[in-house]
């Protein structure tokens, strides 16, 4: 899986291209993120627009990063998440904890 | 040892015979036939390995029944041959010629074993030629002969794997006639390995003590090949050399081979690979003359011997080690089935029924029915994230929380609370529970938590389906989840049929998806029956659906079924 980081203001965008799923970007994200981090982006918004596939291993991907920022002060939010993901992530209950965005411009302005 | 052996093999009262054996590779060797049923054929199993793609399987074997050896076709597709005629069960007589695939290049004796059929067949290996040369006289030969004999019936018998490394280094002194003599073996790095020694007088050598010529083992080695040096011969110069440094005279080293037939397909192109597993090596610092051939052919068919039996060892080693695994995983399987029965003591007011496949050997799905002290019933069903034993390690582990937490009293919310602290504290970050979890009152108040699990349909005897979900959060992903019950009451005849998402997603031939509403029609369709008839409708659908195809996740469903009024 892809992660080509972009930033806007106090907001670093990852745009995240390929399958979230066991064996395959989950390490890769929470290196990221680590990183990011440490340099003091504490904003991120993960553009899920390309990410067809993500199965447990990428939820549990997505969550270990959620907290991990929370706890680090900042925040994580998720753009566009494909009809699937979103689907998995209402029925998994995630939805009252990882905003969505359909809008660029709105989630940026969420901060 | 060898002795006792020896004993028992006469007692046998088999009528002793051997087959005089040069096989595809021009090896030549002596297989006595001490079974009433020897076996001839490709199979490794086989009492004499035959190695060509015009030998079947299982081609033939040679029978002893009452004082008489026949030689039986077992349905070859070559055949075989007695002197040159295919014959499918014939007599055998002394010396007769056996073909087999009507190959030319393995050619077969059967010699009866009589003391002067043991001299006439040895006159092929050319002992009587040896006598001016070497020195050596008949008498020894027979006798080397005979202790090949006897080192053959030995391996027969179950040794550890040190016992058969011992009793190939004894041997190959023996006939050779040598000081001593050691094995070494490839190891996993593909390095030669000091594995024993020994010297004429039975005494064990430490790898110390056992200087031997370095060269003459490499040569044998990596090329393959017989090495011998004595005092007669110059192979070259610089191993003379070497053995001369440790005083050596005379240096036989052989390697140890192991043959693989790689089958392609059916009777398709078989290839043959030998690769070299190890040497045996003995020495001597008298001067005996040049090894006699058939020492040397000797001591190449104990090689050989030594490599099959080498390698039945290391497959007997792996086959007990898998069925050891295999009866582990049987056993979680046991104790898994025990967790998740099919048959419940039904409760007073509704019919339940339930079962539960595994992708593996044991899943990571589980549900539970308990009865409360109040008469309440709880059911709950969960599926960890993952497969297997990780997985079942997991729901066992929630089973026992949820049964605990139950049975202290807690509420259902409560319940769930706990189990998710639990999870998170204890899982890595990945694992997950998404869970069912409900109480029915005996007036059929319907309370329940859908903790992201997919949701469970319930099909209403007055007409209308619904789906019932709260929006709770999956266990263990964050601790600050809370969980909040609905609620609703069940009238007699109403359906619910809680279920993992392995049977939505279970998939068919052409990739389509089970779906929900697949199965929510299937439960309308049938939800007159019973909540056992509804089960097994279900579960047979699925089967039906996904038709022969590997499962892809693991797959529960229970289904309940409120009784109707007691008139």
């Amino acid at each position: 899986m892809e992660i080509n980081p972009r930033t806007d203001g106090s907001v670093t965008i990852l745009d995240l291209k390929g399958n979230l799923t066991i064996g395959s970007g989950e390490e890769e994200l929470g290196e990221m993120i680590a990183q990011l981090l440490n340099e003091g982006r504490k904003h991120l918004l993960l553009n899920l627009a390309d990410v067809l596939v993500i199965d447990s291993s990428g939820i549990g991907g997505l969550i270990k990063s959620f907290t991990r920022v929370k706890n680090g002060g900042g925040k994580l939010k998720l753009l566009n998440p494909s009809r699937n993901t979103r689907q998995l992530l209402s029925i998994t209950g995630l939805l009252s904890v990882l905003e969505i965005f359909d809008d660029e411009g709105i989630a940026l302005s969420s901060f | 040892m060898l002795q006792g052996i020896q004993h028992r093999a006469t007692q046998n009262m088999q009528k002793p015979a051997l087959l005089k054996v040069v096989d595809h590779f021009g090896v030549k060797r002596i297989v006595p036939l001490e079974k009433p049923i020897f076996t001839i054929g490709r199979r490794p199993e086989s009492d004499l390995q035959l190695l060509s793609s015009r030998v079947s399987r299982d081609h033939g074997a040679i029978i002893y029944e009452e004082g008489t050896y026949y030689l039986v076709d077992k349905g070859s597709t070559r055949g075989i041959l007695l002197n040159g005629q295919r014959v499918t069960r014939s007599e055998l007589h002394h010396q007769d010629q056996i073909g087999v695939g009507g190959d030319k290049d393995c050619q077969i004796e059967f010699l009866e074993e009589t003391v002067s059929a043991i001299f006439e067949s040895s006159q092929d290996l050319n002992l009587s030629q040896l006598d001016s040369t070497t020195g050596t006289s008949a008498k020894d030969e027979l006798r080397r002969l005979a202790r090949y004999v006897e080192v053959q019936q030995a391996f027969k018998f179950s040794l550890t794997p040190d016992d058969v490394l011992v009793l190939i280094v004894d041997a190959a002194i023996e006939i050779a006639n040598a000081d001593r003599g050691c094995l070494m073996l490839k190891n996993e790095a593909g390095q030669l390995e000091f594995k024993v020694a020994r010297d004429s007088k039975r005494k064990l050598l430490s790898r110390a003590d056992f200087q031997m010529s370095r060269t003459v083992v490499q040569d044998a080695f990596n090329e393959n090949r017989s090495v011998v040096v004595t005092d007669c011969l110059e192979e070259n110069q610089s191993m003379r050399q070497s053995a001369l440094d440790l005083n050596l005279r005379n240096i036989v080293c052989v390697p140890l081979r192991h043959f693989q037939m790689n089958e392609k397909t059916m009777g398709a192109t078989e290839t043959i690979k030998t690769e070299t597993i190890g040497v045996l090596y003995v020495d001597s610092r008298q001067s005996q003359g040049a090894f006699s051939k058939s020492t040397l052919t000797l001591l190449g068919s104990l090689a050989f011997e030594a490599s099959k039996s080498l390698e039945s060892v290391r497959l007997m080693h792996e086959e007990q080690e898998k069925k050891r695994l295999e009866r582990e995983f049987a056993t979680a399987r046991e104790v898994q089935i025990e967790l998740l029965p099919t048959t419940f003591v039904q409760p007073a007011h509704f019919e339940v029924a339930a079962y539960s496949i595994p992708c593996r050997f044991v899943g990571g799905d589980f549900y539970d029915l308990l009865t409360l002290e109040d008469g309440r019933a709880a059911i709950v069903l969960g599926d960890v994230s993952g497969k297997g034993i990780s997985a079942a390690l997991l729901a066992s582990m929630a089973q026992g929380v949820i049964h605990a937490q139950f049975n202290s009293g807690l509420s259902l919310p409560e319940v769930l609370t706990s189990l998710n602290r639990v999870l998170v504290q204890k899982s890595d970050d990945n694992r997950f529970i998404t869970l069912f979890c409900a109480l029915i009152d005996v007036d059929r108040t319907l309370s329940y938590v859908n903790a992201g699990h997919n949701p469970p349909i319930l099909v209403r005897a007055n007409g209308g389906t619904e789906l019932l979900e709260t929006g709770s959060m999956l266990l263990g992903a964050f601790d600050f989840a809370e969980y909040q019950a609905q609620e609703t009451k069940l009238e007699p005849g109403d359906v619910l049929v809680i279920f993992s998402d392995g049977v939505t997603e279970a998939v068919n031939a052409s990739d389509q998806m089970f779906g929900n509403q697949r199965l929510e029609e299937l439960v309308k369709q049938n939800e007159g029956l019973s909540a056992k008839e509804i089960k097994d409708r279900i579960e047979q659908e699925v089967l039906a659906f996904t038709r022969g195809l590997p499962q892809g996740d693991d797959i529960t469903l229970v289904a309940l079924k409120m009784k109707s009024l007691v008139p």
